[in-house]
């Protein structure tokens, strides 16, 4: 296990440094002066000429790569040049907001794949799988903003249960904080969900199969502990490793789920420092970002070796 | 940008059981019968095929100009003259979706070919040659790979500036890597066959190798992984352009229109339902398809 993890953080690394030159040749791609890009052509000129110092533009392209580097490595990922907040202090202070959506639309989406995903595996081409595969259907094919206007047209505007707009921190009520994260957290979890559901129930119908799960119904098992002894069991790798490659897709979706519900997470602030023309803030945010996916891609693989034996040894 | 190379791939791009022999031509009409007949596929075929002609005769069939706006006439419920009603300047919401299927197609195909074809030939280079350009390629795409998709595509489209090529070319880098892994593995699986050490032997350069005997049998998979990512690359389009990062306005784009719709849920809920209706049902439609094509050509993973 030990081994599985030093192999994997050192596979990492030429990752990473590949990773950074992407994103520091990002401010150089874009077309034309990037000054003028971030403050438009007509700004003053003396202070452009301030602003091209202060960022380091004015340097050649390696010694800016290594100054840069250079902060990036003690923790300095640079800071907005529209209100000069450090990029590390904006995306600690949202970063709550993006961790609490995306766990409560993990929680959504496995308390509706479970139940979904094993009636429909267990009742096979029965109305109950009929339904499971239209909810995994339509929940693959309906975007993640279409989802957020129907539930706020539902739920929001005609029957008005729940806000369709903004954040409630949980220190004004935990009610409230709740209320405030449920649409979002539904939007970003059906997707998921469907996902979730088309995986297990295919996992859990080839498990069903098995021959030591007709020796555990011929032993007189109760068929509930056989599917829960079982066939779960090893139904389950699959959806772990399904959960692991959703990762990017629901980091994605919260940048779009955030964006439509006005949460101040992170993926709102990648669009807004886009929006903004805020390079140097965009440029940190996605490099956390990046950094973020790496290492909850690594802490899936560990999970992932630690459920499943044969993959520490192969 | 959902399930990227979910069920056909592993995360470390491990390869499909290799396929079979080459097929037999009358074989191949056995195929498309068996994909036409799957469950759902007739329906996804005509969706399709009326999705790719409303978009090529556009002009002929759209009411009005998309473009067109007429202020007095703004959010008008739908109606015999304005079948899906007007939007909140007056246009034709019908006329808008009939031309903006154009960019929902443009961008899915074209994003998805680049991907295919960069994609397919990192791979094939690097499975092929391996050594140091196996390791330089992969670990290209393991770093394009460390960023979520659609976060990737809107800094591209950022550095690109928006507009229909800056969203094909940030979609097409977005799904390279996918298609170098899948490109790679099969070819890493097919290297070490008979029929490739045959060749070898009787001194068939690697550019013959490649065309005659590796691109044949990798074409299976591959052609199943681009007919799923359609669907997604229309999606993510759709994605794009709702954030305002991908097609500007005026130009009609699903996405744009559905976003510039949904502050007038409440008073005119049918600016976003005619938009995105189309969006849904054509991804609907492409999802059948996709999976009708992988059932009939790899009947081992049907599930």
């Amino acid at each position: 296990m030990g081994t599985l993890i030093l192999r994997r953080l050192a596979a990492m690394i030429p990752v990473l440094v590949l990773v950074t030159f992407g994103v520091f040749s990002f401010i150089h791609l874009t077309p034309g002066d990037p000054i003028d890009a971030m403050m438009g052509e007509s700004f003053d000129a003396a202070a452009k000429e301030r602003i091209r110092v202060e960022l380091g533009l004015d340097q050649p392209i390696h010694v800016q790569y290594l100054t840069w580097i250079g902060r990036v490595v003690r923790g300095d990922f640079g800071r907005s040049i529209r209100d000069n907040e450090p990029v590390i202090e904006n995306v600690s202070r949202r970063i709550g907001v993006s961790l609490q959506l995306a766990a409560y639309a993990m929680a959504i989406s496995l308390a509706v794949a479970f139940p979904v995903g094993i009636l429909s595996a267990t009742h096979r081409n029965s109305p109950i799988d009929g339904f499971g595969t239209m909810f995994a259907l339509f929940g693959i094919c309906m975007p993640n903003f279409l989802i957020a206007l129907l539930l706020i047209y539902v739920f929001g505007v005609k029957l008005a249960w729940l806000p369709i707009s903004g954040y409630s921190p949980p220190d004004d009520g935990l009610v409230a904080w709740v209320r405030s994260l449920t649409l979002p957290a539904i939007t970003l979890g059906l997707a998921l969900a469907a996902v979730v559901t088309r995986t297990l129930r295919s996992s859990l119908l080839e498990t069903l199969s098995e021959d030591y799960v007709r020796t555990a119904r011929a032993k007189g098992l109760a068929e509930y502990l056989v599917i829960r002894r079982h066939a779960l069991k090893n139904g389950l790798i699959p959806v772990v490793t399904i959960l692991g490659l959703q990762l990017g897709t629901l980091i994605g979706g919260a940048v779009i789920t955030e964006f439509i519900f006005a949460l101040p997470g992170v993926g709102r602030l990648v669009v807004s420092a886009i929006f903004s023309r805020d390079y140097p803030m965009v440029q940190g945010v996605i490099l956390l970002i990046a950094i973020g996916f790496v290492l909850s891609n690594l802490l899936v693989d560990i999970v992932y070796g630690w459920l499943d034996p044969r993959i520490r040894y192969g | 940008m959902a399930e990227r190379a979910v069920s056909f791939s592993d995360a470390s791009g491990a390869p499909l059981a290799p396929t079979g022999a080459p097929r037999v031509r009358n074989q191949r009409w056995a195929l498309v019968k068996r994909a036409l007949t799957a469950r759902g596929a007739p329906f996804g075929a005509a969706v399709l095929a009326l999705v790719v002609l409303i978009a090529l005769v556009a002009p002929f069939i759209s009411p009005y100009d998309p473009l067109k706006q007429d202020l007095v006439n703004a959010r008008l419920a739908p109606s015999a003259e304005h079948l899906l009603g007007t939007d909140d300047l007056g246009r034709d919401v019908l006329s808008r979706v009939i031309y903006g299927s154009r960019v929902s197609l443009i961008a899915g195909l074209a994003s998805v070919a680049i991907g295919v074809v960069v994609g397919s030939l990192l791979g094939l280079v690097a499975g092929f040659s391996g050594g140091l350009a196996d390791s330089l390629v992969m670990r290209l795409v393991d770093a394009v790979l460390a960023f979520p998709g659609l976060v990737l595509a809107l800094a591209l489209g950022a550095v690109m500036g928006a507009g229909l090529f800056g969203v094909v070319i940030a979609l097409g880098v977005v799904y390279t890597p996918t298609f170098a892994r899948l490109m790679r593995g099969q070819v890493l699986s097919i290297r070490e066959r008979e029929f490739v050490a045959a060749a070898r032997v009787i001194g068939s350069p690697a550019w013959r190798i490649v065309a005659k005997h590796v691109l044949p049998n990798v074409a299976t998979p591959i052609v199943i992984q681009a007919s799923l990512s359609i669907a997604f690359a229309i999606l993510a389009e759709a994605s794009l352009s709702f954030l305002g990062l991908g097609v500007p306005p005026p130009t009609p784009s699903w996405g744009g229109m559905i976003n510039q719709g949904r502050g007038y849920l409440q008073q005119a809920p049918w600016i976003v339902f005619g938009p995105g209706a189309a969006l849904f049902v054509t991804v609907l439609g492409l999802n059948f398809v996709g999976d009708a094509i992988r059932d009939a050509l790899d009947p081992r993973i049907r599930v």
